[in-house]
């Protein structure tokens, strides 16, 4: 068993990234045309076993549950017991009452963030951040663009690091950063001026690096030291998408 | 003939914000092939220096500059840094400064400025190798740049910068982080480049290092060049005290050596100089010791 689920791991860190991007794409926005919720759901049981399958599944659950509920409860009740579309009502709880049209609604929107945001979960997870824009610049996306996705994307871990590397200074003068909540958010608080301040600091000396080295230099046609591949598997898998895609949107028109 | 490839013409230059000139009216120029070492204490304007020389000041930093660089026969301001990054390339002194952080491995950070440049896939790997082989970073390339130590960034540093095989290189204090084998190990490195044809502007503090490398030497104190020529010139100077520089260490102890008769020489301001000074010491005191015995 574990066996097989390495090599759907494996099998999905060869994807090419834009035949992921697609796919959290399509899933998303197609479960947000078709008019019904349940397939916005049953794309996300689909999502949690394939998590499951690649070993992360824990994690996938962690974030539908951390998230999904209190958004869900939240929507739920604005749209269901408040939406100016309720027509049809459901339930009643004597100071208000539950709409059918709200209440989908509700279940809609709050499935399609789940894809979403289960989606690219997975897609982080198995694929390198320098991977997914060398095949955007690779389909004809602006090197500097590019640039410009990747280095956003790399931000969240370089100021881990330094928080942590501050963290660390202040304890070793004493300042007491763990702890209960109220003395960790009082630890925090003063981390953040430092952080932010030589975020930019660094943000400035990263564009001199990269001038130096050459980057945007005119004439010369960037070329890239990661190779990805289009494979059958990538083509198949988004004419599925496309065809998700369009499929959600035919009962809309017909 | 060597040829005239850097021309620092009375080049001034003030911060935006600053009130203080950080550069003041220098003026020197390097020639092909030529090792240059420039020195003075901190804050006194090597970096600012280095940043002019590659084209960031005035293209990049925001502030006031008169007189002109002109490096291989195109004048700094004119062009920009990159246009210029391919005659000379420069090593930051926080070898993090280096980093793309778009890289998830040390060869891919190696290869970004070979991709700018537009070299094909298949050359990055051989460069790749050949570099990582000459810096012994063969065995991180697949790591991830941001894990490593101060030391490995700061040869990962450098060999993105070696790799676009620049004809000048201006190093600002690239050894900061190494230890003194590593950094024994960069320097043969840096020697052996410039022994390849490649013109070398150093930043250093080791003075030992800029008398044994350099070719010339320059002292800079509060943004100007007070001093320059061979490192015997400059290191024997009488003023050198004033700039708040010191000679080698080597020049201070044989110096006490140094009297009419022990040796012909005035000076020694490296390893296999005062070696040899001593060796005539001790030749002498043998000679002179052996007849009354």
């Amino acid at each position: 068993m574990e066996n097989i689920n390495n090599s759907i791991a494996v099998l999905v860190r060869k994807l090419n990234p834009i035949t992921k991007l697609l796919i959290v794409f399509c899933l998303g926005i197609g479960c947000l045309i078709y008019p019904l919720p349940f397939v916005g759901y049953g794309v996300l049981c689909l999502l949690v076993i394939l998590g499951i399958l690649i070993g992360q599944g824990k994690q996938v659950l962690k974030l539908i549950v951390g998230f999904g509920i209190p958004v869900t409860l939240m929507l739920l009740f604005i749209q269901g017991l408040y939406s100016p579309n309720n027509k049809t009502m459901i339930a009643d709880f004597g100071f208000a009452q539950m709409g059918l049209e709200g209440t989908m609604y509700a279940l809609k929107i709050s499935s399609t963030l789940l894809i979403f945001l289960a989606a690219f979960y997975l897609m982080l997870q198995t694929t390198k951040n320098s991977e997914t824009v060398a095949a955007l610049t690779q389909s004809g996306l602006n090197m500097k663009l590019g640039y410009l996705i990747l280095a956003s994307l790399n931000v969240v871990p370089q100021m881990q690091r330094k928080v942590k590397v501050i963290q660390e200074a202040q304890e070793s003068r004493g300042v007491e950063t763990s702890g209960s909540f109220i003395q960790r958010t009082k630890a925090f608080l003063p981390l953040i001026g430092p952080v932010v301040l030589s975020s930019l600091t660094d943000a400035q000396e990263r564009g001199m690096t990269l001038e130096t080295r050459g980057f945007g230099i005119s004439g010369d046609k960037p070329t890239s030291y990661i190779k990805v591949e289009t494979t059958g598997l990538d083509i198949v898998l988004r004419m599925i998408a496309i065809c998700f895609l369009i499929s959600s949107l035919l009962p809309r028109i017909l | 003939m060597t040829s005239t490839l850097i021309q620092v013409n009375h080049f001034s230059y003030r911060y935006n914000q600053e009130t203080e000139v950080a550069l003041k009216n220098v003026h020197f120029e390097v020639a092909s092939g030529e090792f240059v070492a420039i020195i003075g204490a901190n804050g006194s304007g090597k970096s600012t220096l280095c940043n002019a020389l590659v084209g960031l000041i005035p293209n990049y930093f925001v502030g006031f500059s008169e007189g002109s660089i002109i490096v291989d026969e195109k004048d700094t301001a004119a062009v920009s840094v990159g246009e210029l990054s391919q005659t000379i390339g420069l090593v930051f002194q926080n070898p993090f400064n280096q980093l793309s952080y778009t890289a998830d491995t040390v060869a891919e950070e190696l290869a970004f400025g070979l991709g700018n440049r537009g070299v094909p896939r298949e050359q990055m790997f051989s460069k790749i190798k050949e570099i990582a082989e000459l810096i012994q970073i063969d065995e991180l390339l697949d790591k991830n740049p941001l894990e490593l130590s101060g030391g490995q960034v700061q040869r990962v540093a450098l060999a993105s910068a070696i790799i676009l095989e620049p004809k000048i290189l201006v190093l600002d204090e690239c050894t900061t982080q190494l230890d003194p084998i590593g950094s024994r190990q960069i320097m043969n490195i840096i020697k052996k480049l410039n022994e390849n044809g490649i013109t070398i502007v150093m930043v250093d503090h080791d003075m030992e290092r800029v008398a044994k490398l350099a070719d010339k030497v320059y002292v800079i104190q509060h943004g100007t060049i007070v001093l320059g020529g061979t490192p015997e010139e400059v290191f024997c100077s009488p003023h050198l005290a004033e700039f708040s520089v010191n000679p080698p260490d080597y020049y201070e102890i044989t110096k006490k050596f140094i009297k009419p008769g022990y040796s012909e020489r005035d000076f020694a301001l490296t390893e296999s100089q005062a070696i040899s000074l001593l060796q005539e010491v001790i030749l002498y005191e043998d000679r002179n010791q052996k007849p009354q015995a």
